[in-house]
């Protein structure tokens, strides 16, 4: 994106609108850098030609790390005591099953925290920039990049794809 | 559902988090109140000693075990509703699925209370965590009870952090819909949440994946405080049904409770364009189906106990029928078998007095089997000359309306400072409709 572009948020009432104008701003040429919405929408994250979230790895990773600690823990401190009580094995493989479950759950779960943390972007404290208040309630902000020059075409553009009056520009 | 529109959906939620009046307030002084008799209760209990408790051999288990299972089970079906019904795609969890996990938070936190209060000595609770002791002794993880441990804290977290993350975008609609120290409260709790795409995307991902996660976790968390029990050789407890039989009724429990708590929601906060009777037929619908499972249940241990021909269990259960806890055993029964049946009438499911009383009946019904399966098996074992009963005492009794009163105090603060219904879920759910 060229560092003079100023970006042009139009605002849409419904998701079918919001695909239609997104369609129409790139055949236009301009690009649309992102797209907020109320509600989730795959067929937003198509046509803006989002990759596959890669979140479930990190729950994999967490729930493998889980488990084998789990198993790991319930070895160690077996191992500490190591006095046979009423005939039971100091090893005891299926109780310590239960507990390499609860860790591989639990492990996996932080894993998808982190997750979230990493490739969501959250905690995110610029948030505000771009973002129209109005996006999280009901309305579609498609932002699109233009160099100033092209500015009066894009919101042209913008206006004939069904944008609602209220237009917010940054730099 | 068809009148409704992202921003009416939008509005109802929001209105319900403008100044309480104050009935409110008074309700709230007064449940605060309970909350400081039971916690008073409890120091009572610290300083004189759990003699003060009405266990006692042969009983060594009585409310407070009683109650966390208890507990345990209401928080299950929070989860059923959030995590198992979303992966069915059930619409009708939508309206309802916000305030069953925060039912589950509150209900796990509690639970995990009792067995602090059940150790008498709390100061000594970090033996079950795993921590070397000055002998290196470490705790037993072949025991059940640190299974309990392990698993009752994995749901805590799991569940929590489930619930705040479904919070999110709730959370933003209010911090974009609000002014000064409320604003800067929400901006930080909505983490600069602002729905890109990118962000819905790995959202939506990590959601149903706290779903698939939050589903074999549930199941194993009851089963495994059914195993505090099945794993011993006590007559009544020994039984391989223990696990299911658990799970079965604690989403029966949980699901009684929902309808508790949104009946009155529903009504106090004007949601009945969001909670709407075919929601609330639903619930009672499942409820008609998990009270047919806990009744086989109760069939099925009374069948094991004849088949077996072991004389110490047959004799466990002809007493759990006739002996001195027939009176809870019949309420139990009657309770979670029969009233909950009643549903099958459509005028009675579709009509929220019916909806509410019967729900308070299988709540009662649900306590009393857990006194039942507790109390009622070591109270009536192996030895005629080690029988005894078991009758709780007024600490008990205060602790136990003390954790009731908690409940509703946490959950009346969380309706009128947080969205108690999902504003997200419920404008997908009129999208995918529309």
């Amino acid at each position: 994106m060229n560092t003079d572009a100023i970006i042009v948020t139009g605002l849409y009432n419904t998701q079918e609108e919001t695909l239609a104008a997104v369609e129409k701003i790139q055949e236009k040429g301009f690009e649309v850098t992102e797209v907020h919405s109320p509600i989730p929408s795959n067929a937003l994250a198509r046509a803006l030609g989002r990759k596959k979230s890669r979140i479930g790895w990190f729950t994999l990773t967490g729930g493998l790390i889980g488990f084998f600690s789990g198993f790991a823990l319930a070895v160690f401190t077996s191992t500490r005591w190591n006095l046979i009580v009423s005939g039971k094995p100091i090893l005891s493989w299926i109780p310590f099953f239960v507990i390499a479950f609860e860790f591989t759950i639990l492990f996996a779960v932080l894993g998808n925290v982190l997750g979230i943390v990493t490739q969501v972007g959250l905690p995110d404290p610029n948030y505000e920039k771009n973002y129209d208040p109005e996006c999280s309630g009901s309305l579609y902000g498609i932002e699109v990049a233009s160099t100033p020059e092209d500015a009066d075409s894009l919101r042209d553009l913008l206006h004939r794809t069904g944008s609602l009056k209220k237009q917010r520009e940054t730099k | 559902m068809s009148q409704l529109t992202f921003e009416t959906i939008n509005t109802t939620v929001l209105d319900t988090l403008s100044r309480p009046g104050k009935a409110y307030w008074c309700i709230i002084a007064l449940l605060f109140c309970g909350v400081i008799m039971g916690a008073s209760c409890w120091a009572y209990q610290i300083f004189v000693g759990v003699g003060v408790a009405g266990m006692n051999t042969p009983v060594h288990w009585g409310t407070y075990l009683i109650n966390f299972v208890f507990w345990v089970g209401i928080a299950h079906s929070g989860t059923l509703i959030s995590a198992i019904l979303f992966l069915f795609r059930a619409g009708w969890r939508n309206p309802i699925a916000r305030a069953a996990e925060t039912m589950t938070v509150f209900a796990v936190c509690i639970a995990g209370l009792f067995p602090f209060i059940h150790l008498g000595r709390v100061w000594l609770v970090f033996y079950m965590l795993p921590l070397p002791n000055q002998r290196t002794l470490w705790p037993n993880f072949q025991s059940p009870l640190i299974f309990d441990v392990i698993a009752i804290s994995t749901y805590l977290t799991v569940s929590s952090l489930f619930w705040y993350t479904g919070l999110l975008p709730d959370l933003a609609i209010i911090r974009d819909r609000s002014q000064g120290v409320r604003k800067k409260i929400f901006k930080v709790l909505s983490l600069g949440w602002s729905g890109r795409t990118g962000q819905w995307m790995n959202y939506s991902r990590a959601y149903l994946l706290f779903a698939g996660l939050a589903t074999p976790l549930v199941i194993s968390v009851h089963s495994v405080v059914s195993w505090d029990f099945a794993l011993s050789v006590i007559p009544g407890w020994h039984t391989t049904i223990f696990a299911p039989y658990f799970v079965a009724g604690a989403i029966h429990s949980g699901l009684a409770m929902v309808l508790t708590l949104s009946i009155p929601l529903r009504k106090m906060l004007k949601y009945e364009a969001l909670i709407t009777m075919d929601v609330l037929e639903s619930i009672a619908k499942t409820i008609v189906f998990t009270g047919i499972i806990v009744g086989f249940s109760y069939a099925t241990e009374l069948f094991i106990a004849w088949y077996s021909h072991n004389s110490i269990e047959m004799e466990t259960f002809w007493w759990r029928a006739f002996g001195h806890y027939a009176p809870e055993y019949w309420i139990m029964v009657i309770c979670n078998t029969v009233i909950p049946l009643l549903y099958l009438s459509k005028k009675i499911r579709t009509h929220v007095i019916p909806l509410f009383i019967i729900s308070i009946f299988v709540n009662i019904g649900m306590w009393y089997e857990r006194f039942v399966i507790i109390a009622g098996s070591v109270a009536h074992d192996f030895l005629p000359n080690a029988w005894g009963h078991y009758r709780p005492t007024w600490v008990e009794g205060g602790i136990m309306v003390g954790a009731f009163c908690l409940f509703f105090f946490l959950f009346l603060l969380f309706v009128k400072h947080l969205p108690s219904v999902s504003m997200t879920e419920m404008k997908e759910m009129i999208h995918k409709t529309e």
